[in-house]
């Protein structure tokens, strides 16, 4: 199961950085990024997956006395969280660069931003 | 051509990697160490029922208050980088088609609906599922909704910019008051944790939150009003 | 002192604060912005103390009140305040810098400045991966917001690129850090490093990931193109800070990851930073843009400090200071070569000659170029020279070897500059100097210079700062605004006063070099009183820092003391020999031989430390007998290659005689008659301690031999062609230390008396004839001897000078170089290297050929129109050489004043071979005997009675008319060609020219040239695509991949 969602999110990185690569407009680069970057967090909750538990939120269903041995990992929920943020984050960023570049050079091809170079 | 099939050769061997990483990966049955700390011991030293809250906010707040961070950082250089060239904001204004009314009784009727989701999800993210982020982007989704109404509806940078940083210095100051008054940076022992799973409880936390889901809001609102403000560049 | 969050804490306060201001209170946020900085510096600075004086123990700063792993934590110690300081005090002064920007900009910028440190700051301070990846993406963010900055609409694009790269950074740390959360059950890291085995268990993937995208963060080549263009097209001050900050912090980040691996990482990580610093080094070498060349020597610098950190296993306590001294240092030079290049206006490496307009400015330049290049007394002197020693002990010689040849590639583009700035016109536009932006320029060389004073305490050797010639070489930097003769006076009497005071501690052989340098020193200084109305700025700090390494060299006891001596006197008298007119290439080719040649006297020291940090000289000895195999003969080999480009022996002489022509009129004779001595003096304290060395069955000395007589020949058979006066002398400078070089090699006491003998010879009668020679040269405007003719009623002074001088040289009696040629015969008649015996008997007579010359067209033949009214050189000028007059005369007559003591010294190492007996004022040996008195007297009347006869019959002479020589029908298109004095050796030349090929020149050109080729084609490989940088990253990745995999 776990290793299912894992492959999955491996595939959709090499997707997701095969359209980055290859695709000369910013924004399809961006978008490229987003998706190698849901297949990333796809992969890290797989990692924290323990087959036939639960979400780690103790209620009348998970006492606090069992929680170990019926929740799942708690530590990569969190950290997933983090890097989704900050993915979002560079997200805008990219996408700040790329309307910038527009405005300035009339272009959203990356291959005419090859002013500096050797 | 060349290039995309050196590319897909790359990417193939990138994916060999991968491989070996899956094919060497066995899941765990148990928790390990730090897992199982937290899930024995969260609950009753910092009284959260979300124990993935209890990492967020307290154990792992540095994280987040790093994350709180990214999401300042990037509003702030949207704000700067779209705010150069952008003309004046009294400038001529693009006729556009009339909001449909549809959607603008639509909107009146939502948009106070998904700002108390928004804050009920953060007040409670450390009982249920979500908290200041989710809250803080639920709110956003409120302002998306009216910008899409009327996109020329103009919000007051002050006052989301003043919301952002107070929530920031409030999250801040209650990590440094964790410095005298508690265990430590972030220590959320502030105030009594009392009960598990009541509203008032585990300390800070709900406070924090509160000013993250906030700060979330307001920074998501502040990229999207200015970028929406591109427009009629 | 406040508590360490306090770095993350205020800042971040402060820039939330900021969010709250107006966005017209400009000032106010300006103001919060640097009271923020100011405060953290401070604070930092109060830990660094703490640590380092007070012996503060490191802090481990919990939060959320839970203990690790469980909760992130943090460690404060020595190394991560200092590094706190140097990334807020860089902030500091880049804010000071950037403060028109940031007030044009508003809040929001100075905002993500604040973010920029505290990210940075979290990645210095953290124990925790994730937290490191959060910092690091901060870091990734608040850099991609500053880069916008940039007035440079191409800033854009290089941002863009950065931020590609970063985004498959950040997927191979993410993916990297979840995989070893889950094999090991932590996420710190210090328990990921005690649980290790766990990790590597399954495979090292995990590990991988995260090591490959910490090294991406440290711009490893080739996966580095884009931040070669954020350093073209960012902001100066961002652009230092991203060089000495975010460099920094990124170290420290893998210094981290380090720890958790295991041994095997670390070489893979030096093999990465070996190449980068290679590759930047060379590709830099075919850059003519200066932020784009700073970019290379930044990636080039951090490359370096990824190779030590890779060789912490072999460091041990010294690692600290190793990474410490290189890592500072590049800090601090990069980020004063980018705040100056902000107030350069051109982005060419030749505007930067506008700094000349600002003698502060441009030492500034000097000492940063110097401290990146590790040169004495800066910090990466002391690091460089313990790493080296580590890395020899260690057997790593490949390492060395590439690690100082890159260096080489790095000094040439460095000390290029140098020269352009120094020698190029002043470009058009003039510097833009507004004085926050000077101020910081200033801090930063206070910075550098007290780092060279806290490097040199902290060294196991000794403190270069507290030696007394040095820092009276550096005072004349404060007398600059002095008038020259008062400078002279000053520098003149330091030099008596200090030969005085070591007059009694010096031996037999120190005394015959101390007198020359120092007392002859003054003497040439003499010659600079001329002129002496102008300031002559650069002169006397130049000069003085020459005779300081110098006099340090003759007294130096270890081999520390001597390299550091080595690398002063080469510094100094490479900024005295840039002065010449045209001196420039001359110049550099000048500084990389000599670089190349201490390196290799570096490599030398360092394999003869056997592990020791440094060693006494005296110990050189026990070498051979304390080790097996081939070492001592490779120590020798190093060594000796070192001091034979000083002596410019052949091969390795092609700086020689366009520095030493090149250089002004009282230059000319120090760079000749004084520092050429020194690589004899090396030499010296070479055979002296080792004696004859084998290398696979080679006898070296006997090498050393045909140097020394090929270097004779060759030297003179060049001399010989020369149709420039000064560039004569020079190539007779070659072959006159190849016959030092001979004598020494000899090994016997004859040889290394004659050696000593053409020592003291040749620095009388070369300093002799360079300032006669440059005397004429001043007056007729010229230094081509056909233009010349006829002077000798002109300047008889110069006259009489230059004719003794060449009595002196040619070795004919009755003065000096007649007991020098003499103690030669002697000494060769007695040893059996029949061969090389003959070549240096041919170089003799070939002498005659050039000092003939030097009399004869110069002084002799018809007087040129133009020269009708010359007078004789300037009074200054003349002196020394009457002086140099007398001596020669007092030294032809009683050689034993100075010789005699030497003869007993030198006996002590030749016990039972041949020597010379002093009786009275004769001299004897085995195969007769030399009288200088009757031989002067004899000399004497032979000359009285021809020039009286020739005064007798020039009664009868024809007064001659100006006369051509154009021969009937022929067309003179260039003018020199019809006199009768250019090409004078033609038929010489038709008969030994082949011997005068220009092989060796054509030889370094041809390698420099390819090298410069070869940068030029690879840095094609930089295509400027954003998208090809990250298939270059790709394509790294999965390289290092495969070579971890093929290693482990």
């Amino acid at each position: 199961m776990a290793q299912i969602a894992m492959a999955t999110g491996f595939i959709l990185i090499l997707i997701g950085l095969y359209g980055a690569l290859t695709n000369r407009n910013l924004l399809r680069m961006i978008i490229g990024f987003t998706i190698a970057h849901s297949g990333v967090n796809l992969v890290l909750v797989a990692v924290g997956y323990l087959s036939g538990r639960t979400a780690p939120i103790l209620d009348s269903a998970v006492p606090m006395a069992e929680a170990a041995e019926r929740i799942i990992d708690p530590l990569p929920q969190a950290l997933v969280l983090t890097a989704i943020v900050i993915g979002v984050g560079v997200t805008a960023l990219m996408l700040a660069y790329a309307y910038r570049i527009y405005v300035t050079k009339g272009t959203l091809d990356i291959g005419k931003c090859r002013e500096l170079k050797w | 051509m060349i290039r995309r099939a050196f590319v897909l050769l790359l990417l193939l061997a990138l994916g060999a990697i991968f491989l070996d990483l899956l094919l060497g990966f066995v899941p765990a049955t148990e928790l390990n160490e730090t897992a199982r700390y937290y899930a024995e011991r969260s609950a009753a030293d910092l009284g959260t029922a979300n124990i993935t809250t209890a990492i967020i906010v307290t154990y792992r707040g540095l994280d987040t208050l790093g994350e709180v961070t990214v999401l300042f950082l990037t509003a702030a250089i949207v704000g700067l980088v779209l705010s150069w060239g952008r003309r004046s904001a009294e400038g001529p204004q693009r006729q556009l088609l009339p909001t449909g009314e549809l959607l603008t009784t639509g909107k009146n009727l939502l948009v106070p609906l998904i700002l108390l989701l928004g804050v009920y999800v953060f007040v409670n993210g450390h009982l249920t599922p979500g908290g200041g982020f989710q809250g803080g982007a639920i709110l956003a989704s409120g302002i998306l909704l009216m910008l899409l109404t009327d996109p020329m509806k103009r919000f007051s940078h002050g006052m989301i910019s003043a919301v952002e940083s107070f929530s920031g210095l409030v999250f801040v100051g209650l990590g440094l008051l964790g410095v005298a008054l508690a265990g430590g940076f972030l220590d959320n022992r502030l105030l009594p944790i009392g009960t598990v799973g009541e509203l008032f409880s585990a300390g800070v936390i709900p406070i924090i939150y509160s000013f993250i889901g906030l700060k979330v809001g307001a920074e998501f609102s502040s990229m999207l009003v200015n970028l929406s403000e591109t427009e009629d560049s | 002192m406040v508590d360490g969050i306090s770095f993350i804490a205020v800042s971040l306060g402060a820039a939330f604060l900021l969010g709250m201001l107006r966005d017209s209170w400009r000032f106010a946020a300006y103001g919060v912005s640097l009271a923020t900085l100011a405060f953290l510096t401070w604070n930092a600075f109060c830990w660094t103390k703490g640590f380092a004086v007070d012996g503060l123990v490191p802090i481990e700063i919990f939060t959320a009140g839970t203990p690790p792993p469980f909760a992130v934590n943090l460690r404060l110690g020595l190394t991560e305040s200092a590094l706190l300081l140097l990334v807020h005090i860089t902030a500091l002064l880049s804010a000071i810098y950037l403060r028109d920007t940031l007030m044009q900009q508003g809040r929001r910028a100075m905002s993500v400045l604040l973010v920029l440190c505290m990210a940075l700051s979290g990645i210095i301070l953290t124990r925790d991966l994730f937290n490191l990846f959060v910092f690091v993406e901060l870091t990734v963010i608040a850099s991609g917001g500053l880069i916008l900055l940039s007035q440079d609409k191409r800033a854009l694009g290089a941002g863009f690129k950065y931020l590609i790269v970063s985004q498959v950074m950040s997927i191979l740390l993410l993916i990297g850090i979840f995989f070893a959360y889950q094999a090991t059950g932590t996420i710190n890291i210090d328990g990921m490093a005690e649980q290790s085995a766990l990790l590597f268990k399954g495979g090292f993937l995990a590990f991988f990931l995260m090591f490959m995208a910490v090294v991406l963060e440290l711009k490893p080549f080739p996966a580095n193109g884009w931040a070669l263009d954020v350093y073209e097209s960012a902001h100066p001050a961002f652009s230092a800070i991203i060089s000495a900050a975010v460099g920094a912090a990124s170290l420290i980040a893998l210094d981290k990851l380090l720890l958790i691996a295991g041994p095997d990482w670390l070489m893979l990580t030096s093999i990465i930073g070996l190449i980068t610093f290679i590759a930047a080094n060379l590709f830099g070498l075919a850059q003519e843009n200066d932020r784009r060349l700073l970019g290379y020597s930044s990636v080039g610098q951090i490359g370096l400090v990824m190779l030590v950190l890779g060789q912490k296993d072999i460091l041990g306590d010294n690692y600290l200071f190793v990474v410490g001294g290189i890592l500072l240092a590049h800090a601090v030079a990069k980020a004063g070569l980018f705040w100056i290049s902000g107030l350069v206006q051109g982005r060419e490496l030749k505007d930067w000659a506008a700094l000349r307009q600002r003698p502060l400015l441009l030492f500034a330049f000097a000492s940063f170029i110097a401290l990146l290049m590790g040169l004495p007394p800066f910090p990466g002197f002391y690091a460089k020279w313990e790493l080296v020693h580590a890395l020899a002990a260690a057997d790593r010689l490949w390492l060395l070897g590439l690690m100082l040849f890159a260096s080489l590639l790095e000094a040439g583009y460095l000390f290029r500059w140098f020269g352009y700035v120094i020698k190029r016109d002043l470009p058009e536009q003039p510097l833009a100097c507004p004085w926050h932006k000077r101020t910081v320029v200033m801090l930063a060389l206070v910075a550098a210079w007290a780092l060279a004073y806290i490097w040199g305490e902290l060294s196991p050797h000794s403190n270069l700062l507290h030696l007394l010639p040095l820092l009276f070489a550096l005072a004349f930097l404060v007398l600059e605004p002095l008038p020259a003769w008062l400078k002279n006076l000053l520098a003149i009497g330091g030099m008596v006063v200090w030969f005085l005071l070591s007059y009694p501690g010096y031996d037999p052989l120190q005394l015959i070099y101390g007198g020359i340098i120092l007392i002859g020193g003054s003497i040439i200084f003499l010659a600079s009183f001329y002129g002496s109305a102008q300031r002559r700025l650069g002169f006397y700090p130049s000069a003085m820092l020459m005779y300081a390494g110098l006099s340090l060299l003759i007294v130096a006891e270890d081999s520390f003391n001597f390299f550091a001596a080595w690398e002063l006197l080469t510094v100094g008298s490479y900024f005295l020999i840039l002065r010449g007119k045209e001196s420039e290439p001359h110049a550099l080719s000048y500084i990389l031989f000599s670089l190349g040649g201490a390196f290799l006297i570096l490599a030398g020291f360092a394999l003869a430390g056997l592990g020791a940090g440094q060693i006494p000289l005296a110990r050189l000895a026990d070498l051979s007998g304390q080790t097996s195999g081939e070492l001592a003969g490779w120590v020798f080999l190093l060594l000796a290659i070192g001091f034979l480009t000083k002596t410019a022996a052949v091969g390795l002489h092609i700086w020689l005689p366009g520095a030493h022509a090149e250089a002004e009129t009282d230059v000319s004779p120090m760079v000749s008659g004084i520092l050429l001595k020194a690589g004899l003096f090396g030499l010296t304290m070479l055979l002296m301690t080792m004696g004859k060395q084998q290398l696979y069955g080679v006898e070296l000395t006997h090498v050393m031999l045909w140097i020394g007589a090929i270097s004779a020949l060759v030297g003179n058979l060049l001399a010989v062609f020369q149709e420039d006066a000064k560039r004569l002398l020079a190539y007779s400078s070659i072959g006159q230390m190849g016959y030092a070089v001979f004598g020494l090699a000899m090994m016997n006491h004859l040889g290394w008396m004659m050696a000593l003998m053409f020592v003291i010879n040749h620095y009388i009668y070369k300093s002799m004839l360079f300032l006669s020679v440059g005397g004429v040269a001043k007056r007729t405007g010229t230094r081509l001897m056909y233009q010349m003719g006829g002077l000798i009623t002109l300047m008889p002074l110069s006259f009489i000078a230059v004719l003794i001088g060449i009595i002196a040289v040619s070795g004919v009696p009755p003065l000096s170089g007649f007991g020098g040629r003499w103690i030669f015969y002697n000494a060769i008649m007695s040893d059996e290297y029949r061969l090389p015996l003959v070549i240096i008997f041919l170089a003799g007579p070939i002498a005659f050929l050039y000092l003939f010359r030097l009399i004869h067209t110069i002084f002799l033949g018809q007087l040129k129109d133009e020269h009708r009214k010359l007078k004789e050189a300037p009074f200054w000028i003349v002196l020394p050489q009457m002086i140099f007059v007398a001596f020669l005369m007092i030294f032809a007559l009683v050689p034993g004043l100075a010789l005699r003591h030497v003869d007993v010294y030198i006996g002590q190492f030749f016990a039972g071979g041949p020597s010379l007996n002093w009786e009275g004022l004769t001299i004897t040996s085995q195969f007769g005997q030399w009288a200088p008195i009757p031989i002067m007297i004899i000399i004497g009347v032979i000359f009285m009675t021809l020039f009286l006869w020739l005064l007798f019959v020039n009664r009868r002479a024809q007064k001659v008319k100006q006369f051509n020589i154009v021969f009937a029908a022929e067309r003179p298109y260039r003018p020199e060609t019809t006199h009768f004095a250019w090409n004078f050796f033609a038929p010489y030349r038709k008969a030994l020219g082949f011997l005068t090929q220009p092989l060796v020149t054509r030889f370094w050109e041809t390698l420099t040239d390819l090298l410069h080729q070869l940068a030029d084609l690879l840095r094609r490989f930089y295509t400027g695509n954003g998208q090809t940088y990250a298939v270059h990253l790709l394509l790294f990745v999965v390289a290092v991949y495969l070579l971890q995999k093929g290693m482990m």
